[in-house]
């Protein structure tokens, strides 16, 4: 089987790995780099636990090839805060508007769901900045929770919706750096 | 919401405070029992399953499995030679000399990658002969049905459990009490009816996984996503004979557990893995095809029901058989079909009762604890004969409930007396939520709109002696480390114990941390984090704890001021005196002590507190009858009621909003109640429409997210509404009793109901779906 | 017994330069070579065990082969590889493909949409591919690169039987065509899986109509169906029931019957042929009477 040698971002940081063909972005991410805050679920691209950014659009890295990410930027629930534009000012745990209004709303229980969702909502805010509730559920259908029910997860993400500052999506000049 | 984690919050009890564990949990920081590292050594190892439901097992050939490179060992039923369960030992450790479901492990290969090994599966030779196999579970409690323990008189069975050697029937519980044959005629109204529920599967998102290292030298470690840890331990030391004291079992943050994780299913087969590699950790993970079948599910029940009310409706007989399909090992379910047993009236006061409660095996998937532990099955059909019986007479259902509800001092179908608790506040609650009475217009011509509301009980199913304990210990800087054997699966117990602590502590609640993960090594025993018991009894040692460790630090500091100890008290992280006014800082006197005067000597020194609780009362049952002084330890009481619409051209179900309310007793973290009641309605709602489905040899055919669906997003209704009622349970803390399985278990019946309401059409079999609905509307 | 494993099985994966190395690829490792682009597809297959290939090859990064490109004249050109929420939110196929735009949208998740693909979608041939219906009554044709050259084939003749295509050995898609659709046309795709969105398609149903002067009615509708019979097909009975009829409850209900005499479908784990066959007729009466309110104001 063909080993692929890979350039990857990772949370803003270039690795260079040496994976097999059938090893998955998933695979590598726990395995190789050690970030095991992106979760395997169901490895059939059903449950959203494995959800992470590949050029900023949420994929199930469950069902991609590491070799497919080459040249790639990848963003994981530990490169969140980094990463966000919706950042409150002064939080001193360094945590994005997102991840706040989770702890706020307390929209997290075993917490297994938790960076999945919060990548899928990420970037729903990004392209959307004001989702209707509709479509913050439907955004998230990807992602399975047995434990919230989903009630708090959708608060949650209208609340860092308004927490945003009113600058556009993506853009880096909005809010505290 | 910077204010919130700067926040000192003092008097905890009471408050919504934070999740202690949620900053782990968004920032992806929590470790689960998949994320821990164990180095280079880790080898891997998958399992041999069964292709059949019931065959003998003639031959098994590992030769060339063993030639395959990478490949360290394979291990079969005949190495290990051992049994384990709970209340029966049932279930062989690899199957010996036959297979009773399809995916029963019959070996197991360690491997130096998880590849490799799942390879190496494919290679082990196994050789079957077929018997016959039986599905249903009242087929299966026939005498002539194909007997699939037939040892069963020889297994290891706890006292209060009666298997039926010779049969399929693993645990027959009897409740008599009054006499229905003489009650049916006084009764104005009877409905009868036969009620079948599917298996279906906890689906927690994180999949079982263990790691399980054996050392040369005899320690062995368990490292797995586990509720109970000691249960763990316990059962996998007594089945291989390994001291309870050298063997540890770690378990990291759970997943999900509701009831999966709670005993034994996959975990004691990294145990048997491990001691074929001495030295090397071996790590076990289920695909999640294989968590839908290879690790436990909820019974399936087939129960024949008969009820009946006079005029008044007053309810006067019921009359109940429960069939638990137990599948091929019924270890924890016996315990299922016995709380069935003792609560098959469900919440009501109804003076004559016959009930015969089973577990029976079955060919299939184990069925085992599922959150509700047998309340979720017999309430679907007990709620649905309720609203049946109400309609003949005329009356309200709600009424009709109001009515026959179990209150305070009752005598219960046990003969035991029915603690505090008000049921009829919970209906009232739900009832107006929901806007009981009100007709809805639906929102549109083809839709029917309609409402319904069930009602609910449960006590924790435990034996009588469940213990919890608690340590308590401080830091220099006067925060507390509290140690605790039980486990939050995300239902919030580690936030509710370290309140508790706070509160007795007398220090803000920020200044506890809870002792992750939980290691027999090092934490006190706890019974299982199961049966909603932990907010009581854990709750109950932890607070013991603290006031071990409180009363050792006022004893010191008003030996240290020359107080009387009544005079003092501690707040907000200081030894006050009320008398003198004096404060003492616990910053450092927790560990090094307070110095006399001038320093001629010392008194005091590191704080620990102990505590520990266990129900003592719990008494036995009479095999006859059911009847004893004291069944269970308390009962946790709900209602619920659904408001929802019908597609008629498509037979979709759309739950607009569910109303619940249960009493607690006292909600130590009010929000995290109101968390238990969103994610059990929607859990609740799930479930109704779920089912682990098989072809006519037993094939699973469903065992994948894309075929055994369960609620997303989308699903969830518009509006949950909660209401939390606050009776004190007698030796609760604060009054508290638990409620993280009450939450779902009557969602299903209010549905029906309501789709009753809607459609004048009833579902007497579970799963619900849109094609059932629209062919019977057809 | 087929068991899911836990990771994929071993490959190479490789990934040509050009269509012309792609497809001599393909050629010599006829049968055990897999072309993928998303991969939902084929990954889940493999680790099921149902496909074991020595090499997967990615054809995404080929020239063209995720480009959208509108031209008035010419009409829609997908690339085979762009992927349901590139199509989706495409303006131009927003503009003047809505119905493209919904059926894409509707497939699972908005993860899965990130990775499946156009053409993958109707290359793995499934009878319930959420494409099937709207590429059908779009009049969508699809471009094929082989060792002899470039070919297109009409949708209508591409679906062959269930996970079977009008592909040749060596040939992979490399864009759909949609034609200039007549003015004032209106579409719906409506889907109805076992939750209210994110799954499979039961039965799926596409309905497009426009008006038309050589209509006896005045209007043309057409009606794709997908997941009801053994490939995604159009209700061709029901179409004509519509041209020669007035459009109204009558003839919608007539056209709707006859959509569901034209599905075959199976009883399978997911929903029975009864259910199935229903519902083809009920949702193509929804989506006649939708789509109707919107023509008859042009």
């Amino acid at each position: 089987m063909a080993n692929h040698t890979i350039s990857v971002t990772v949370n803003g940081g270039k690795e260079y790995l040496d994976v097999p063909s059938n090893m998955t972005l998933l695979q590598m991410l726990r395995e190789k780099l050690a970030l095991t805050g992106t979760k395997n679920g169901c490895a059939a691209g059903e449950c959203g636990a494995c959800t992470v950014l590949v050029d900023g659009e949420p994929v199930n890295s469950c069902m991609m090839l590491a070799v497919e990410a080459d040249g790639c930027e990848v963003t994981t629930v530990e490169g969140l805060a980094h990463r966000e534009t919706l950042r409150v000012s002064e939080n001193p745990k360094g945590l994005s508007a997102l991840q706040e209004a989770f702890v706020e709303h307390n929209a997290v229980q075993c917490g297994f769901c938790t960076p999945g969702v919060l990548i899928s909502a990420h970037a729903l805010l990004e392209r959307n900045p004001h989702p209707t509730d509709d479509e913050v559920r439907e955004a998230l259908v990807g992602n399975l929770c047995r434990c919230t029910g989903y009630l708090r997860i959708v608060e949650a993400v209208q609340a860092a919706a308004k927490a945003a500052p009113e600058t556009g999506a993506g853009s880096l000049e909005g809010g505290a750096q | 919401m910077t204010a919130i984690r700067m926040a000192s919050t003092t008097d905890p009890v009471g408050k919504s405070v934070p999740r202690i564990d949620v900053y782990e949990k968004v920032t992806g920081a929590a470790v689960f029992a998949d994320d821990m590292q164990f180095g280079p050594g880790l080898y891997y190892g998958r399992l041999v399953r069964s292709p059949h439901a019931h065959a003998l097992i003639k031959h098994i050939d590992a030769s060339k499995a063993l030639e395959l490179p990478g490949v360290k060992a394979v291990v079969t039923g005949a190495d290990v030679n051992a049994r384990i369960g709970l209340y029966l030992i049932d279930r062989p450790v690899f199957a010996t000399d036959r297979v009773r479901v399809v995916g029963e492990p019959v070996a197991g290969v360690v491997a130096t990658s998880e590849a490799v090994a799942e390879q190496a599966v494919r290679l082990v030779e196994v050789e079957y002969e077929e018997l016959p196999a039986v599905f249903d579970p009242v087929e299966a409690a026939r005498p002539d049905a194909p007997l699939l323990h037939p040892d069963l008189g020889e297994y290891e069975v706890a006292n209060f459990i009666f298997p039926e050697p010779g049969t399929n029937i693993s645990e027959h519980f009897k409740l008599r009490k009054g006499d229905p044959a003489s009650a049916w005629p006084q009764c104005t109204a009877i409905v009868e009816g036969t009620f079948r529920l599917p298996q279906i599967q906890h689906v927690p998102i994180e999949p079982h996984v263990a790691v399980a290292l054996w050392e040369t030298a005899g320690g062995v470690t368990l490292w797995t996503c586990s509720q109970s840890p000691f249960a763990q331990r316990d059962l996998i030391s007594q089945s291989l004979g390994i001291p309870h004291g050298n063997l540890r079992v770690v378990s990291p943050y759970v997943g999900g557990g509701f009831g999966g994780k709670a005993g034994v299913s996959m975990e004691v087969y990294a145990v048997v893995l491990a001691r074929a590699v001495k030295g090397h950790p071996v790590k076990v993970r289920m695909t999640r095809e294989e968590e839908f079948i290879g690790t436990t599910t909820r019974q399936s029940l087939v129960a024949h029901t008969k009820i009946g009310c006079d005029a008044e409706g007053n309810l006067l007989a019921m009359e109940t058989e429960y069939y638990f399909g137990g599948g091929a090992y019924n270890d924890y379910g016996v315990n299922i079909a016995r709380a069935a047993g003792y609560s098959c009236t469900g919440p009501y006061r109804i003076p004559n009762v016959k009930g015969d409660s089973y577990c029976v095996y079955t060919n299939r998937p184990i069925g085992s604890a599922m959150r509700g532990f047998g309340m979720p099955e017999i309430h679907w059909g007990i709620e649905q004969i309720m609203d049946q019986l109400a309609e003949k007479i005329g009356m309200d259902p709600a009424e009709f409930r109001r009515r026959n509800c179990v209150k305070a001092g009752d005598t219960i179908l046990t003969g035991m007396e029915m603690p505090a608790v008000d049921l009829v506040a919970c209906i009232d609650k739900v009832a107006e939520a929901i806007g009981w009475g009100q007709d809805e217009e639906p929102s549109a011509p083809h839709k029917r709109r309609g409402k319904g509301v069930a009602i609910m009980w449960k006590a924790p199913a435990m034996p009588p002696n469940p213990g919890s304990s608690a340590i308590v210990r401080f830091n220099e800087d006067a925060t507390v480390n509290v140690e605790i054997g039980a486990q939050d699966l995300g239902q919030g117990a580690f936030t509710v114990v370290a309140q508790m602590a706070a509160q007795v502590l007398g220090v803000p609640y920020e200044w506890v941390r809870i002792s992750v993960p939980v290691d027999t090594k090092y934490s006190p025993y706890e019974w299982q984090t199961v049966a909603s018991r932990i907010t009581w009894s854990t709750g109950n040692a932890v607070k013991a704890a603290a006031q071990d460790a409180r009363r050792q630090i006022l004893e010191i500091v008003a030996e240290h001021w020359g107080e009387d100890i009544k005079d003092l008290d501690i707040k907000d992280g200081k030894v006050v005196s009320f008398k003198s006014e004096r404060e003492q800082p616990l910053q450092n006197m927790v560990v090094y002590g307070l110095p006399n005067e001038n320093f001629e000597g010392w008194k005091g020194g590191p704080i620990v507190g102990q505590g520990h609780f266990m129900p003592t009362y719990v008494t036995n049952l009479d095999f006859e009858t059911g009847q004893g002084t004291r069944a269970v330890v308390h009962y946790t009481v709900g209602a619920q009621a659904v408001d929802l619409e019908v597609d008629t051209e498509t037979g979709q179900v759309e739950v607009l909003k569910i109303a619940s309310a249960y009493d607690v007793g006292k909600a130590i973290n009010p929000d995290l109640v109101m968390a238990q009641i969103e994610g059990g309605a929607v859990h609740g709602m799930s479930s109704a429409f779920e089912a682990l489905r098989f072809d006519e040899s037993g094939q699973p055919l469903n065992p994948s997210l894309v075929d055994y669906r369960i609620a997303t997003s989308v699903d969830a209704p518009q509006e949950i509404h909660g209401d939390i009622v606050e009776t004190p349970l007698e030796d609760g803390p604060w009054g508290a009793r638990g409620v993280g399985e009450h939450v779902m278990v009557q969602t299903a019946p209010a549905i029906a109901n309501a789709i009753n309401d809607a459609l004048g059409i009833r579902f007497n079999d579970l799963p619900l779906s849109a094609e059932k609905i629209f062919l019977a509307l057809e | 017994m087929h068991a899911s494993m836990p990771g994929l099985s071993t490959f190479d994966y490789v990934k040509p330069a050009s269509l012309s190395e792609a497809s001599r690829f393909l050629v010599e490792h006829d049968g055990g070579a897999r072309p993928f682009m998303g991969g939902t597809d084929l990954f889940v297959r493999m680790r099921d065990g149902f496909i074991r290939p020595q090499a997967v090859v990615d054809l995404k990064h080929l020239p063209g082969m995720r480009d959208i490109l509108y031209d008035e004249q010419a009409g829609l050109t997908v690339g085979a590889a762009a992927t349901m929420n590139q199509v989706a939110r495409h303006p131009d196929v927003q503009a003047h493909y809505p119905l493209l735009a919904e059926a894409a949208s509707s497939v699972a998740s908005y993860q899965l949409r990130n990775r499946a693909t156009l053409g993958g979608n109707l290359c793995n041939g499934s009878p319930a591919a959420d494409s099937g219906p709207a590429v059908l009554v779009l009049g969508g044709r699809l471009v094929l690169y082989g060792p002899s050259g470039e070919r297109e084939v009409p949708a209508a003749g591409f679906f062959l039987g269930p996970g079977q295509t009008a592909i040749r050995p060596g040939e992979l898609m490399t864009a759909i065509r949609f034609p200039i659709l007549p003015a004032g046309n209106a579409g719906r795709y409506l889907k109805l899986g076992r939750n209210k969105a994110g799954d499979l398609a039961i039965a799926g149903v596409a309905v497009f109509g426009f008006p038309d002067g050589q209509a006896a009615s005045g209007y043309r509708f057409r009606i794709g169906l997908a997941s009801v019979a053994p490939v995604p097909l159009r209700a061709l009975a029901a179409e004509e029931v519509l041209a020669a009829n007035p459009p109204g409850e009558e003839s919608f209900a007539l056209a709707a019957a006859k959509a569901m005499e034209a599905a075959s479908p199976i009883d399978d784990v997911r929903a029975s042929a009864a259910y199935r066959k229903a519902m083809v007729r009920n949702l193509t009466l929804r989506g006649l009477r939708e789509v109707w309110e919107r023509i008859r104001e042009t």
